[in-house]
């Protein structure tokens, strides 16, 4: 693995940097840097390039109404911590980080044990890298400003503090080389022991952090750019680099917060409404693990493809998510019940969970080398969204509609058209399901037989039928498919005044195609309670067409009671007009 | 309190006043002269019915006029007319008026052109409608208010669930029972009026899970039906029933009955209601 940084080059490297890159050394995050082509960075990548940086066996930490509880992902040793930090806390390795009370305090992941404690004042965490040896955090105002970056060794003794007056992100560590995001384009390699800018990597892409994935180091926020030998050409806009497939999504998710924001204790909605995907080698490139990245929505999870963005799965979870992380074949969801739910990658398949058994206020889950085993049958896409959708919370809503738009590009599934009916007729379907629903429904071309059994169903008080089916739609559909059963069954929505004006619209404007002389003492009635009464545009056009239907295959008798209509000054207006120009008029 | 069924005797001469009164005031030019002698009935205003038909053609205040002078003659001669208009169609006044004629004439071949009207998106219009069909009576009233009790319009559902009791519609007991269930108050008096005791009894037994005031409205139907429908024992139960709830309510309620209660009736039965109202009234306010 190219990008694997190995310890044994260390000793060698830091020489090479000391003979023959000495005259790059200087103050750290100078404003007046000029870009030397990658000469600096590109031996410090050298000289780190067989490190690899330690992965713990996965972490997750909670943050309870008292304080901290912590486990592997695994499920092993649950630790707590009394006490509550100021800050969301940041998994470094296998180090907990955390400021509370003016100190900032590491804790060893496994056992929730206190590793040291050092002063930083009224400073915050912004968050923290591990290497297995030394922490490197930064600590910031809740406000923004006054940055700290310090290096802290195992032992709790501080190895080098920086103050510079750039808002720093959250930095990393790799040997004795702090790496530090900021100014959103640059990433500034210091020397741990003097303190010392050793390169600086100028990013194409917003940077704010850095973050150990999988025994690598990798920079940015919405992308990641990857530590390796090509970093050097990270200005040319040349570094190895893997960027999430656009989408849009309701909540506009991110991949990560910014690093230079102070995140508060508490989960809030963009812990919620999140992107997850772990960077891998794949055939040489850097692509994601499992050809997978999810988001999440509160409940609802959704797995795309890492090629093009398509939607391959969703899972819907019992309660509202607040962290999470990808893993190696999976994902691993944390939730503010204390679960830890893992999904499979690749299907979206249920793979196990583990809890804390209390809830969470906030929750931060570190991968590391866990694996998630793949799952079993997760059941089809179909099943999958109609699930989510059938999630009657209003929050909701809008990942619903999205997944109902998914939902409709399956043209070939009638156990879509089912899904899009029983949400269409479900009296607890938020309105705007409901209407994307009806929209979808109105463009199916098959599942006639589920849209027949809707049609039968009327509005029913006794049988608390309390919504109609959407008929209108339905009417659409089965007109474009010509479906003549149909006809009976719009015709006897014509006359439901539970139906909308618009759904009776759409029946009628249907029955032009399907009417046959069985509907038509239906359509006679129709137009003989409404053609002097209709009071609205739907209602209108329902007349008119009800007066095609009697003059197209109501013989003598349709004709002549649309006559009398076009004649009688009664008839509403807008009525009489349009069926003038097609009623055929009286001789004499 | 006055027994339903007592009311709708009532209401007939004041119809006849009503008519009388209005035909003082209709249109007399499409009244033919003299009265109509129907068979052994009160005498009705004849009908100049060319006259109306040709009215009936005219301006919406012409068709308006026409069914206002069938309607006030109350003379079935013009059922047809009505009939016509309905299924020709027109605006909100002049179906309005058409169902109100309609109701007045009491034909129930007028059900069926009524019936469609029930459905009606105007909201007056099918209330109006269902009034009417209480008054035509006949199979197809009885269907069409059965249906009607699954209505979205909670007025139409009222009016269906008592103009079924008026009707005497055995066939709906089961839909009324439903429908009672769903909250329609209405139900509980039609359901009284047409229960056999088994089914007296099964309502009842919702004595405690409905209000009292829905719940009396069918006890009273039941405790005023003749003996020869519901037995003596079975009112007996039904004030044991009620005595068991012993609230104010209660006691108000039975000794109302109490005093409506007919001279000539059981005895044994007036007994237990005076004693029940009695026990109610000094349990409440203990």
């Amino acid at each position: 693995m190219t990008a694997r940084l190995r310890i044994a080059g260390f000793l060698g490297g830091i020489a090479a940097v000391a003979c023959g890159a000495s005259s790059l050394r200087g103050p750290a995050f100078k404003e007046d840097w000029q870009d030397d082509g990658g000469r600096a960075i590109a031996q410090v990548a050298a000289r780190l390039d067989s490190t690899r940086l330690p992965e713990s066996k996965g972490l997750v930490v909670g943050i309870t109404k008292t304080g901290l509880v912590g486990m592997g992902l695994d499920g092993s040793g649950k630790w707590t911590h009394a006490g509550l930090p100021d800050a969301r806390p940041s998994i470094a390795g296998g180090v907990v980080v955390f400021t509370a009370g003016g100190k900032l305090v590491g804790l060893d992941g496994a056992s929730g044990r206190e590793l040291w404690s050092v002063s930083v004042g009224d400073k915050h965490l912004r968050g923290a890298g591990d290497d297995g040896s030394t922490t490197v955090a930064t600590v910031a105002g809740v406000s923004g400003g006054g940055t700290v970056v310090v290096a802290v060794a195992r032992g709790g003794s501080v190895l080098q503090r920086w103050t510079p007056d750039q808002d720093v992100g959250i930095p990393g560590i790799a040997g004795t080389t702090v790496f530090a995001p900021w100014d959103s384009q640059y990433v500034s390699a210091l020397d741990v022991a003097t303190g010392d800018e050793i390169g600086r990597v100028l990013a194409r892409t917003v940077v704010s952090r850095a973050v150990s994935i999988g025994g690598s180091l990798y920079f940015g926020e919405s992308a990641l750019v990857k530590f390796d030998s090509a970093i050097a050409k990270s200005a040319r806009g040349e570094a190895h680099i893997v960027k999430l497939p656009e989408r849009e999504l309701p909540g506009k998710p991110t991949w990560f917060p910014s690093g230079v924001s102070v995140l508060p204790t508490n989960a809030g909605a963009p812990d919620s409404i999140r992107f997850y995907a772990r960077p891998a080698d794949r055939q040489g490139a850097l692509g994601l693990d499992s050809e997978r990245f999810a988001a999440t929505y509160f409940r609802i999870v959704v797995g795309f493809n890492a090629g093009d963005g398509a939607l391959r799965w969703t899972r819907t979870l019992p309660a509202e998510v607040i962290g999470g992380d990808a893993v190696t074949g999976g994902f691993a969801f944390c939730d503010v019940d204390g679960d830890v739910w893992f999904t499979d990658a690749r299907a979206g398949g249920a793979a196990g969970k583990t809890a804390f058994g209390q809830p969470l206020k906030g929750c931060i889950v570190s991968a590391g080398a866990y694996h998630v085993a793949s799952a079993g049958d997760s059941g089809s896409l179909t099943a999958q969204i109609t699930e989510a959708i059938e999630l009657r919370d209003s929050q909701m809503a809008t990942i619903q509609r999205f997944l109902l738009r998914e939902l409709g590009t399956n043209e070939s599934d009638p156990g879509v058209t089912k899904t899009l009916l029983d949400l269409a007729s479900d009296a607890r379907t938020q309105p705007e399901v409901l209407a994307e629903a009806r929209t979808l429904l109105a463009a199916r071309r098959n599942g006639v037989d589920f849209m027949l059994t809707a049609l039968e169903r009327h509005y029913d008080f006794l049988s608390d039928v309390l919504r109609p089916p959407p008929v209108g739609p339905l009417a659409d559909a089965l007109a474009a498919v010509g479906e003549k059963r149909a006809a009976p069954l719009l015709a006897a929505h014509l006359n439901d005044p539970s139906d909308s004006p618009n759904d009776v619209r759409h029946a009628a404007h249907a029955l032009l195609k399907l009417a046959t002389p069985d509907e038509l003492a239906a359509v006679r009635t129709f137009f003989s309670l409404y053609h002097s009464t209709a009071n609205e545009d739907d209602l209108i056009a329902a007349a008119v067409d009800a007066a095609r239907i009697l003059v197209q295959i109501g013989g003598a008798e349709g004709t002549s009671i649309v006559e009398q209509a076009a004649r009688d000054p009664l008839t509403v207006p807008a009525v009489r007009e349009a069926i003038t120009s097609f009623a055929p008029s009286k001789k004499g | 309190m006055i027994r339903r069924r007592h009311l709708s005797r009532l209401r007939l001469p004041l119809a006849a006043v009503a008519v009388a009164f209005g035909l003082a005031l209709a249109a007399p030019s499409v009244l033919a002269k003299g009265k109509q002698p129907t068979k052994g009935k009160t005498d009705v205003p004849r009908l100049d019915l060319p006259a109306l038909k040709k009215q009936l053609a005219g301006s919406e205040e012409d068709i308006v006029a026409a069914l206002r002078t069938i309607e006030e003659s109350g003379n079935v001669e013009g059922a047809p007319l009505v009939t016509e208009v309905l299924a020709r169609g027109g605006t909100e006044a002049i179906v309005e008026e058409a169902l109100k004629a309609a109701g007045k004439l009491k034909s129930s071949s007028l059900s069926p052109s009524i019936a469609p009207y029930v459905q009606h998106r105007t909201e007056e219009i099918r209330r109006a409608a269902a009034r009417a069909l209480v008054k035509t009576k006949g199979p197809v009233a009885v269907s069409t208010l059965s249906k009607a009790l699954r209505s979205e319009d909670a007025s139409v559902r009222g009016t269906a669930a008592t103009g079924l009791g008026e009707l005497g519609a055995r066939e709906s007991i089961k839909d009324l029972f439903n429908a009672l269930d769903h909250g329609v108050a209405e139900a509980a008096a039609s359901i009284g009026q047409l229960c056999k005791p088994e089914e007296c009894e099964e309502f009842a037994g919702r004595t405690g899970k409905l209000t009292f005031d829905v719940m009396q409205t069918g006890f009273d139907q039941i405790l005023f039906r003749p003996a020869t429908e519901i037995s003596d024992d079975d009112k007996l139960k039904l004030v044991g029933r009620m005595r068991e709830l012993g609230t104010v309510e209660v006691g108000k309620y039975l000794t109302d009955v109490g005093e409506r209660w007919p001279k000539d009736w059981s005895k044994k039965v007036k007994q237990a209601i005076d004693s029940a109202a009695h026990a109610a009234a000094a349990g409440a306010k203990k």
